[in-house]
C-alpha cells in the first residue's frame, strides 16, 4: 500500500502541484485564467521549452549539457547576419541548425573521445560558445531581420501562434522517437547501465555525440524562435538558459542518475516553471525575486525525488 | 633521464606550463617582468588562487562547487550592505557576510549529504540561489561608500597588496588542513573511495560538510576582497568565478574524479589562468577574443589531466 502511494506520488505528483499552483493562482489574481494570459504563459515556455527536449535525452543519457545558451546565441547571432546581408530564409534556418548540431557534435566528441565528464565539456563550450558570439559580433545586436524569417515567431495559425507550434511538434516528434525507436530504447538503456549497454554491442559513443547534437539542435531552433519573435539578435541572448532547461527537466522527473525521465514531465516541468513566473509576475513581486523561487524550486523537487526513491543512489 | 624528465612534467605540470607562458611572453611583451605588472598579477591573480584552493577541496572528495562566483557575489554584497546602511561597524558586518558564506558551504553540503543531490546539480540550485539573492538584496545596484577600514584590505603595504598577504595565509592554513592534519587525510580517503573510507572508520557525512563550508568560506573572503578593491560590491561581481576557479585547480594537478589536488598546485593554477590573461592584455588581444582562449585553455588543460593520468597507468 505504501508502495502504491509513492508511485502515485511520483506519477502525478507534478501535475497536482500544476494543477493547485493554477487553481491558487486563479483566486489570487483574476488576471491568471484568462486565454491572453495562458496563450502568454505557452508562448513564452516554448523557447524553454524547446532547450529542455534537448536537455532531457542528454540528462537521461547522465550527461549535462551546460553550453545550450551558447550554442543559441552562436547559432541565433550568424543567422541573423546572413540574413541580413541577403541570404535566403531557409538556408540561413539550415545554417543555425548546422551549426547548432556541429557544437553539439564536438561536445559529444570531447565527451566520448576525450573521456572528459560532460558537465567540465559542456562547460568550456559554454564559454568559448559565448566568446565566438562576443567576437562575432563584436558585442553589438543585429536587428531589422526580414518579415519572411520573422514569420517563425509572429504568425498564427487559426489564433495558435507559431512558436507553440514548432514546439509542440519538437515534443512530439522527439517523444515518439525516445518511445517508439530503437535509438530511443538505447538513451534509457546507456543511462540506466552504461556497461551492460556496451556488452550488448550498441555502439553507446556514437548514441552520446547524437543526443547532444540533438541538444545543440533543439537549441539553435529554439534560438531562431526567440530572435525572430525579438526581432534583434542579442550576443548575450541565451545566457543562464541551461539553467532554466536544466530546472524544467528536473522538475519534470527526470533522474540525473540517469535512465529515468519522460518528456511528458519535462513539459510538465517548464509549464509549471512559467506559470511560477507568471505567477510572481501577476502579483507584482519583485523580478529580482525570479531566481531565488527558480533555485529553491530545483532543490525542493531534487530533494522530493530523492524521497519518493530512496533506494536509488 | 627522459622518463625523469616527463615525471618531473608531470608531477609539476603547472609549473612547466607557467614557465612556458611566461617566457615568450617576456620576450614578447617588455612590459610583463616589471616588477608593477608582476605585482598586478599577483594581485588579480590572489582572488583567483583562494577560490581555487576552496574549490581544491570540493574537487578532492570527488565533488565541485558551482556556487563560489555567487557565494563571492552574495558575501561582498552583505557586507557592504551591513557596512554602510546597515550601520554595523566593518568588521561586525564582515563576520556576519563570512557567516553567511559559511551558511551557504553548510547548505550544499546538507543538499548533497542528506538529499543525496549530485554535487553540480546541488550546487548549481544553490548558484542560482545565491546569486537571486544579491540582485534582492543590492536591488541590481552597487553598494557603494565602503570606510577605509574595508577598503584597507585592497590597498598596499609598501608595495606589496594586502590580498597577497591574505593569499598567504589562506594558503598556509589550508596547506596544514590538507597536509597535516587528520581531516585532511580523512579528504584524501574519501576522494579516493567513499566505501572504503567508511570502511575505515570515517564518515563521508562529516567530511564533505567541511569540505564544502571550506570552499563557500574561500568564496566568501575572495568576494570581500573582491569590494574591497573596488570600492563597492557590484551585484554581477564573481559571474564565471567558477570556471576559472575549476581551471585552476585541474591545471594545479586536482582531478575531477577526486583522491587528488593539492592547494599549493591550485595556486599554481590561478597564476597560469591570470598570467594568460595579463599576457594577452599585453599583447592587445580584444576582450572577446580573450574568452575564446580562456576556454580552450580550461578544456585543453581538462584533456592533459585524463592523458597524462592515462599514461600514468
Amino acid at each position: 500500500m505504501k508502495l502504491n502511494w509513492s508511485l502515485f506520488l511520483q506519477r502525478f505528483g507534478l501535475a497536482l502541484v500544476y494543477v493547485a499552483l493554477a487553481v491558487a493562482l486563479s483566486l489570487l489574481s483574476n488576471r491568471f485564467l484568462t486565454l491572453s494570459n495562458q496563450v502568454n504563459i505557452f508562448r513564452q515556455a516554448t523557447i524553454n521549452g524547446i532547450v529542455a527536449v534537448g536537455m532531457t535525452l542528454v540528462i537521461l543519457t547522465a550527461g549535462i549539457d551546460l553550453s545550450v545558451g551558447s550554442i543559441l546565441a552562436l547559432s541565433a547571432v550568424v543567422t541573423a547576419d546572413l540574413l541580413k546581408q541577403g541570404v535566403p530564409v531557409p538556408f540561413g534556418v539550415l545554417v543555425a541548425l548546422a551549426l547548432g548540431a556541429l557544437m553539439g557534435m564536438v561536445n559529444g566528441l570531447i565527451i566520448t573521445r576525450g573521456k572528459i565528464p560532460p558537465f567540465i565539456a559542456t562547460l568550456g563550450m559554454l564559454t568559448v560558445g559565448r566568446g565566438l558570439t562576443l567576437m562575432y559580433t563584436q558585442g553589438k545586436p543585429f536587428t531589422g531581420l526580414p518579415e519572411a524569417f520573422r514569420w517563425l515567431g509572429t504568425s498564427s495559425v487559426m489564433g495558435i501562434p507559431m512558436p507553440i507550434i514548432l514546439a509542440a511538434l519538437v515534443f512530439a516528434v522527439t517523444a515518439i522517437v525516445l518511445r517508439r525507436t530503437r535509438f530511443g530504447e538505447y538513451v534509457y538503456l546507456i543511462g540506466d547501465n552504461p556497461t551492460a549497454a556496451h556488452m550488448a554491442g550498441i555502439n553507446t559513443r556514437q548514441i552520446i555525440v547524437l543526443v547532444y547534437m540533438i541538444s545543440g539542435l533543439c537549441a539553435a531552433l529554439a534560438g531562431l524562435i526567440l530572435i525572430a519573435r525579438l526581432d534583434s539578435a542579442q550576443p548575450v541572448i541565451g545566457s543562464g538558459y541551461e539553467f532554466s532547461a536544466i530546472a524544467a527537466v528536473v522538475v519534470g522527473g527526470t533522474s540525473f542518475s540517469g535512465g529515468e525521465g519522460t518528456l511528458f514531465g519535462t513539459l510538465l516541468g517548464t509549464l509549471l516553471i512559467e506559470t511560477l513566473g507568471n505567477g510572481l509576475n501577476l502579483l507584482n513581486v519583485s523580478p529580482l525575486w525570479e531566481q531565488v523561487v527558480k533555485g529553491v524550486v530545483i532543490a525542493l523537487a531534487l530533494l522530493f525525488y530523492q524521497a519518493l526513491n530512496p533506494s536509488k543512489k | 633521464m627522459r622518463h625523469s624528465l616527463l615525471n618531473f612534467t608531470r608531477s609539476n605540470s603547472g609549473l612547466v606550463i607557467l614557465l612556458v607562458l611566461a617566457i615568450p611572453l617576456s620576450l614578447l611583451s617588455p612590459d610583463f617582468l616589471t616588477g608593477a605588472n608582476l605585482l598586478t598579477v599577483a594581485l588579480q591573480v590572489s582572488m583567483i588562487a583562494i577560490t581555487a584552493i576552496g574549490m581544491t577541496f570540493a574537487l578532492i572528495t570527488g565533488g565541485v562547487d558551482l556556487s563560489v562566483g555567487a557565494v563571492a557575489a552574495l558575501t561582498g554584497a552583505l557586507a557592504a550592505g551591513l557596512a554602510t546602511s546597515g550601520g554595523l561597524g566593518t568588521y561586525p558586518a564582515l563576520f556576519l557576510a563570512m557567516a553567511a558564506a559559511a551558511g551557504v558551504g553548510l547548505l550544499n553540503a546538507a543538499l548533497i549529504v542528506w538529499g543525496r543531490i549530485p554535487p553540480f546539480v546541488a550546487t548549481l540550485a544553490t548558484m542560482a540561489a545565491a546569486r537571486g539573492l544579491t540582485l534582492v538584496y543590492t536591488q541590481g545596484r552597487p553598494i557603494s561608500g565602503l570606510d577605509a577600514q574595508f577598503t584597507f584590505w585592497a590597498s598596499n603595504l609598501g608595495p606589496i597588496p594586502v590580498p597577497i598577504f591574505v593569499l598567504i595565509f589562506v594558503l598556509i592554513l589550508t596547506y596544514i588542513i590538507l597536509n597535516r592534519s587528520l581531516f585532511g587525510n580523512y579528504i584524501f580517503a574519501v576522494g579516493g573511495g567513499e566505501e572504503t573510507s567508511r570502511l575505515a572508520g570515517i564518515s563521508p557525512s562529516r567530511v564533505k560538510f567541511g569540505v564544502y563550508t571550506i570552499s563557500a568560506l574561500c568564496a566568501g573572503l575572495t568576494g570581500l576582497l573582491l569590494t574591497a578593491r573596488l570600492w563597492s560590491a557590484q551585484p554581477n561581481s564573481g559571474t564565471g568565478l567558477e570556471l576559472d576557479a575549476i581551471a585552476a585547480s585541474v591545471l594545479g594537478g586536482a582531478s575531477l574524479l577526486g583522491g587528488a589536488g593539492s592547494v599549493t598546485g591550485a595556486v599554481t593554477g590561478a597564476f597560469i589562468v591570470g598570467v594568460l590573461s595579463n599576457g594577452l592584455n599585453l599583447l592587445e588581444v580584444p576582450s572577446y577574443n580573450q574568452q575564446v582562449i580562456k576556454g580552450l585553455v580550461f578544456i585543453v588543460a581538462v584533456l592533459l589531466d585524463y592523458l597524462l593520468k592515462r599514461r600514468l597507468k
